[in-house]
């Protein structure tokens, strides 16, 4: 399912996005990159719906966006898993019962890496990793068009979030789902994306702004290191464009 | 003085003489007194003894009160039951609130309409309303429980409200990404993830219940347990009201002690956080 964003803004008490034009095409795996506070989590709940623009329009699949729904699956950093549920009850919530309910729910969980002796445990007796799996074979089992990922991997270790990347591009070929991925570790970005787009802000006055805008889908994980070094450095000169995007502001 | 300081490790034999320790010279100090009193003086009673406690407890579990004819067996039994009845009715009519609170927390407009409500009504102080509780529903059972509701309700109300608004964001919108509707996930998602806590919050409010319970029977009751020490008070029956004080105690802490188990066995997978 495709994505138009027409010329969005977004503003609170100070402006976070400024005209942003967006088209992502279905099947599209697209990382958004930029510095903490540039508004890649704002675009994202845009996106899903949770949000709405201060002027513009979000369109998926030909619909413009009101509020979230099963259009668009969802894997947060964090909160993601309902705590009162087991791991096996957290995946099958979406689904709406019936035979063959309970299968498709232990092949999403064997599918993303955990045993079946870990369906009966609750959240907070996983590792963190280990929820983050349940949390996408939660979102995975009901076929979403999109998947929006909001630095779904930014609180594991680099080992542990290796394989999670690894599995996330194999889930994506396999499904052939949309995928939105905001991160602002640049070489996730560009290794998992077949896209990289880089939010920047020009000036303390103005939103943030589309930096940049590549196509990748030729990097990944075991390219040559000499090439995604030349491209990191590309996208993340780009989010840092301008010498107002040095200091955080409050 | 190494068991002064923060990392001091108590033995277990240690924690134990210890804890029991304040008990204990309580208790001694008490009947040390006592019988030094009853040497004096056996007519005493401002503070009775073992034996004066016991025969007089013994006395309110088997024998009905003066004022009754023989038609019920037990004062204590009595008014246990008396307290008892308006304590659970007290206490389930908390259900409306923790809903009330729930549905604020959920949907905006009802928010909107209760929150400023509540939290003004929550500073007022329920005591102070008594005299117009009286006047207003009469000095029977209804103004007894009203004071109660009236009391408690609000911090309820309050609490559940603030529970149920740190269910992380997320959490719901993750619900429905799942295909949940509103009403789904205010009982599916959240009122499910909060009940633990709500459980909590009612078991730290019973020593409230309690309070507005006893004023209420000390100030306009024919039976209860409060109405019961009120009573004995003007007697002086000391060696019926250290007995009842003591029976409360248990009470309260037998239906916490039971509120927590069954906590515990409906939510397993709850953490203290």
């Amino acid at each position: 399912m495709n994505i138009r964003i027409h010329n969005v803004s977004v503003e609170y008490s100070r402006p976070i996005l400024d005209n942003i034009d967006l088209e992502i095409e279905a099947g599209e795996f697209v990382s958004i990159v930029g510095q903490t506070g540039c508004g890649k989590s704002t675009l994202l709940r845009l996106i899903l719906g949770e949000e709405q623009p201060t002027s513009g329009q979000v369109i998926v699949g030909g619909k413009p966006r009101r509020q979230p729904d099963p259009t668009c699956g969802y894997v947060p950093q964090k909160y993601s898993l309902f705590p009162d549920r087991t791991v096996l009850g957290n995946v099958m919530f979406g689904l709406k019962g019936g035979r063959g309910c309970r299968d498709k729910a232990m092949h999403f969980l064997r599918r993303t890496g955990l045993q079946d002796s870990d369906a009966g445990k609750y959240p907070h007796q996983l590792s963190g990793g280990m929820q983050q799996r349940v949390a996408i074979a939660q979102a995975l089992v009901l076929n979403p068009p999109v998947l929006l990922m909001d630095e779904a991997f930014s609180a594991l270790d680099p080992g542990t979030r290796k394989g999670m990347q690894g599995l996330m591009r194999d889930l994506w070929r396999e499904s052939g789902t949309t995928i939105v991925f905001v991160t602002h570790n640049t070489r996730e970005a560009v290794c998992l994306g077949t896209r990289v787009i880089a939010l920047a802000k020009d000036s303390s006055e103005r939103g943030s702004s589309i930096a940049l805008d590549i196509s990748a889908p030729h990097l990944d994980f075991d390219s040559d290191e000499a090439e995604l070094r030349s491209v990191i450095c590309e996208v993340e000169s780009a989010t840092t464009n301008s010498q107002l995007t040095q200091h955080v502001f409050l | 003085m190494s068991f002064l300081r923060i990392h001091a490790q108590p033995s277990r034999a240690a924690y134990f003489v210890l804890s029991w320790f304040l008990f204990a010279v309580g208790v001694i100090s008490y009947f040390y007194v006592a019988i030094e009193r009853h040497r004096e003086n056996p007519d005493d009673r401002v503070m009775p003894t073992v034996s004066q406690m016991v025969q007089s407890f013994r006395d309110a579990a088997s024998k009905p009160a003066e004022e009754d004819d023989a038609a019920s067996s037990s004062m204590l039994w009595k008014d246990s039951i008396a307290t008892g009845r308006r304590f659970l009715i007290s206490v389930a009519l908390l259900v409306p609130a923790v809903l009330l609170g729930l549905h604020m927390a959920m949907f905006p407009y009802v928010g909107a309409l209760f929150l400023r409500f509540f939290q003004f009504f929550d500073k007022i102080v329920a005591l102070s309303l008594l005299p117009i509780i009286f006047i207003a529903f009469g000095i029977d059972e209804l103004s007894k429980i009203m004071l109660i509701v009236i009391g408690v309700a609000p911090t309820i109300v309050l609490d559940t409200f603030n529970l149920s608004k740190s269910v992380p964001r997320e959490t719901i919108v993750k619900a429905f990404t799942l295909g949940a509707g509103d009403v789904g996930i205010a009982y599916r998602v959240v009122f499910k993830q909060i009940l633990p806590r709500v459980l909590n919050s009612i078991r730290l409010n019973l020593k409230a219940v309690m309070l507005f319970l006893f004023a209420g029977e000390m100030i306009a009751s024919t039976d209860g347990l409060a109405y019961r020490i009120a009573l004995l008070r003007r007697h002086m029956g000391m060696d019926t009201i250290i007995p009842y004080v003591l029976w409360v105690a248990l009470l309260l802490f037998l239906v916490d002690w039971g509120m927590n188990l069954l906590n515990r066995t409906l939510h397993p997978w709850f953490q203290e956080k």
